[in-house]
């Protein structure tokens, strides 16, 4: 370089500088275009939850911190609290992860470690397909043939067995001795089917696909020769999964895990088809309520004033809940990976 | 380390005999009328030989010649795959290890397994030793603790990893790892231990270590090693096995197979003429 300048300059010098005084200038913009697209992604989510804020502000300063402890939705008085759409989102979401994970993780296994391999391909399409179901077709479901369903099969026996005022008469041993455990099936109405727990049933159905298809693609990631490592040290195969398998692919099934508790906070259409949409606060999973989106589907439409306020509020509460989850699952990674001596 | 041409004057005596030699050993193992099929494909013919005790019989041949089949069959570890099938017997300490129903975690106990390229389990190194311990028996701490030690100080890993046995074995150099695999074997008291190819992804300082373990090990276990690497099987077996296709061309001891074997396709392997 130091040398060029006293050289002369040959033609072909000249071309090979200006191609790289171009290539130089083309990556740069490439560079610049990247960081655009990053920087997009940022900026719509900061300007979501701003705006959201800032929609809300009015309901937040109105109420103040009673917004998120009261549970008065009451539009005629223009009184409104987030307590029960973010107890119905946060619960139902929690139902349907307790029923979801561990299937998920039963047809995982399943299809890596136990399925031949001509039943893999058909089982692995059916769950791709059930994940590509609009979530309306879910709630319309849901509605019509498994809230009947529940309200038929499921919620008698839930009554019979853990309430204190069951369909048969009879309260059981359970109740008996451990009465509190009745506040959470109690219900003013038998036979009707939509509520909480069918809300978190339907939720279940549709993170299944998501949880299992994540689950898995990373136990295929799992070396043939770890497993084999400890099944040839005595290990059977129910050890494998649980000793190597599971902790070899933590983080992602943890990750996946999170996807499908993502997918079940923000579902809207099916949760406002099974969930009854009342606003009366009761601990019960047998009762209907309302959760944060399907309260935004249902009222945004009329809403004026601080209702339309307080709508906004609770869009950017969902936003919070969401942080926190998660915020949860990073400790969670972090609290794991310590106790593994990483 | 012994290497071949120390070691041949002692067995100067018995080395001309032509037939082979195997009977002055124990045996530990008996391997008798043994076929085994990939679907299709017959893997292993009539396999048939004596593995002494306390001794170091490695396994050699070319490339799908069948012998880490034959390693993968003394554990039984091929049973975890449906549709593998082994016909024939096995006899180890007077017992079929094929039969059906033998118990594989029994067997597994007693016959330990080092794989190709180091696999330690994501847990601690202190886990590692102590996770196939625990489907065992059951230790208390201390006596799990002073077992884990016993188990890293026989895989000469001792001094290396005193220090730091609650982080994490994906630390570990591949030579440690390797030798961590070693010791998770032995940790089960095992009697047989099967090495297949354990030097075949680690640089020649970790592999001179490894031989000169096999070497140390061989007092207490008896061990079986597969490997690609002719100088290796010369410089640590005492018997070697050529494997050609399927069958078991010639079994006898070690120096004998690199000195003067019986059989012209051994002497060709031998020799690099082909495999």
């Amino acid at each position: 370089m130091h040398a060029s300048i006293s050289l002369p300059v040959s033609p072909a010098r000249q071309a090979e500088a200006a191609r790289n005084a171009r290539d130089a200038r083309n990556d740069r913009v490439f560079g610049w275009v990247l960081k655009a697209c990053a920087l997009l992604v940022l900026a719509s989510l900061i300007g979501a939850a701003a705006s959201t804020l800032w929609g809300g502000s009015d309901a937040f300063r109105t109420f103040g911190w009673g917004f998120l402890t009261s549970d008065a939705w009451d539009p005629g008085n223009d009184r409104f609290g987030a307590l029960v759409p973010v107890m119905g989102t946060v619960v139902t979401a929690l139902i349907a992860l307790l029923i979801a994970v561990p299937i998920s993780f039963g047809i995982a296994l399943f299809l890596t470690e136990i399925a031949p391999s001509w039943l893999r391909g058909p089982v692995s399409s059916a769950i791709e397909l059930l994940a590509g179901i609009p979530s309306i077709i879910y709630g319309m479901w849901g509605l019509f043939i498994f809230a009947p369903f529940v309200a038929e099969h499921i919620k008698p026996w839930l009554m019979n067995t853990f309430s204190d005022a069951p369909p048969d008469g009879q309260i059981s041993w359970l109740v008996q001795h451990v009465p509190w455990i009745a506040k959470f099936f109690s219900s003013d109405y038998p036979f009707f089917g939509a509520g909480v727990l069918t809300a978190g049933m339907v939720l279940a159905i549709m993170i299944i696909p998501f949880i299992s298809s994540v689950m898995r693609e990373v136990f295929q990631t799992v070396p043939t020769r770890l497993k084999e490592s400890a099944y040839a040290l005595g290990s059977s195969t129910w050890e494998v999964v649980w000793d190597i398998v599971l902790p070899y692919t933590r983080s992602a099934v943890i990750g996946g895990v999170f996807l499908g508790l993502g997918r079940a906070l923000g579902e809207t259409m099916a949760v406002a088809f099974v969930l009854g949409n009342t606003f009366k606060f009761t601990p019960s999973i047998l009762e209907t309520g309302s959760s944060i989106a399907s309260t935004i589907a249902n009222q945004f439409g009329e809403a004026e004033g601080l209702q339309k306020s307080a709508l906004m509020a609770l869009a950017f509460l969902l936003f919070v809940v969401t942080f926190i989850v998660l915020l949860i699952a990073r400790l969670m990674l972090r609290q794991l990976g310590n106790r593994e001596g990483r | 380390m012994t290497n071949m041409n120390e070691a041949a004057p002692s067995f100067a005596a018995t080395a001309q005999t032509g037939k082979p030699d195997n009977s002055q050993f124990p045996t530990k193992m008996t391997v008798r009328d043994l076929n085994f099929h990939y679907g299709d494909f017959h893997a292993l013919k009539n396999i048939a030989m004596d593995i002494p005790e306390k001794k170091v019989t490695a396994i050699i041949g070319p490339s799908g010649c069948g012998k880490s089949t034959l390693l993968r069959i003394f554990n039984r570890i091929y049973a975890i795959y449906p549709k593998l099938v082994a016909t024939g017997e096995i006899v180890l300490d007077g017992e079929n290890i094929l039969d059906a129903k033998y118990s594989l975690n029994r067997l597994r106990s007693k016959v330990g397994m080092v794989f190709q390229k180091p696999v330690p389990f994501p847990m601690t190194i202190f886990e590692n030793v102590a996770y196939g311990i625990r489907h065992h028996e059951k230790l208390s701490r201390a006596d799990m603790e002073s077992r884990v030690e016993q188990a890293l100080r026989s895989a000469a890993l001792w001094d290396e990893v005193k220090d730091k046995l609650k982080q994490s074995a994906l630390g570990l150099s591949g030579g440690q790892q390797q030798r961590l695999c070693i010791a998770r074997g032995i940790a089960l008291k095992p009697e047989v231990l099967l090495l297949d190819e354990p030097t075949s992804a680690l640089d020649p300082i970790a592999t001179s270590r490894i031989e000169q373990l096999v070497e140390e090990l061989k007092n207490d276990y008896t061990i079986v090693i597969v490997t690609h690497n002719m100088q290796q099987a010369a410089r640590c077996s005492d018997l070697t096995a050529f494997m050609y296709m399927g069958e078991l061309v010639e079994f006898d001891r070690t120096e004998k197979i690199f000195t003067k074997p019986n059989k012209k396709q051994t002497e060709d392997y031998i020799t690099g003429r082909f495999g």
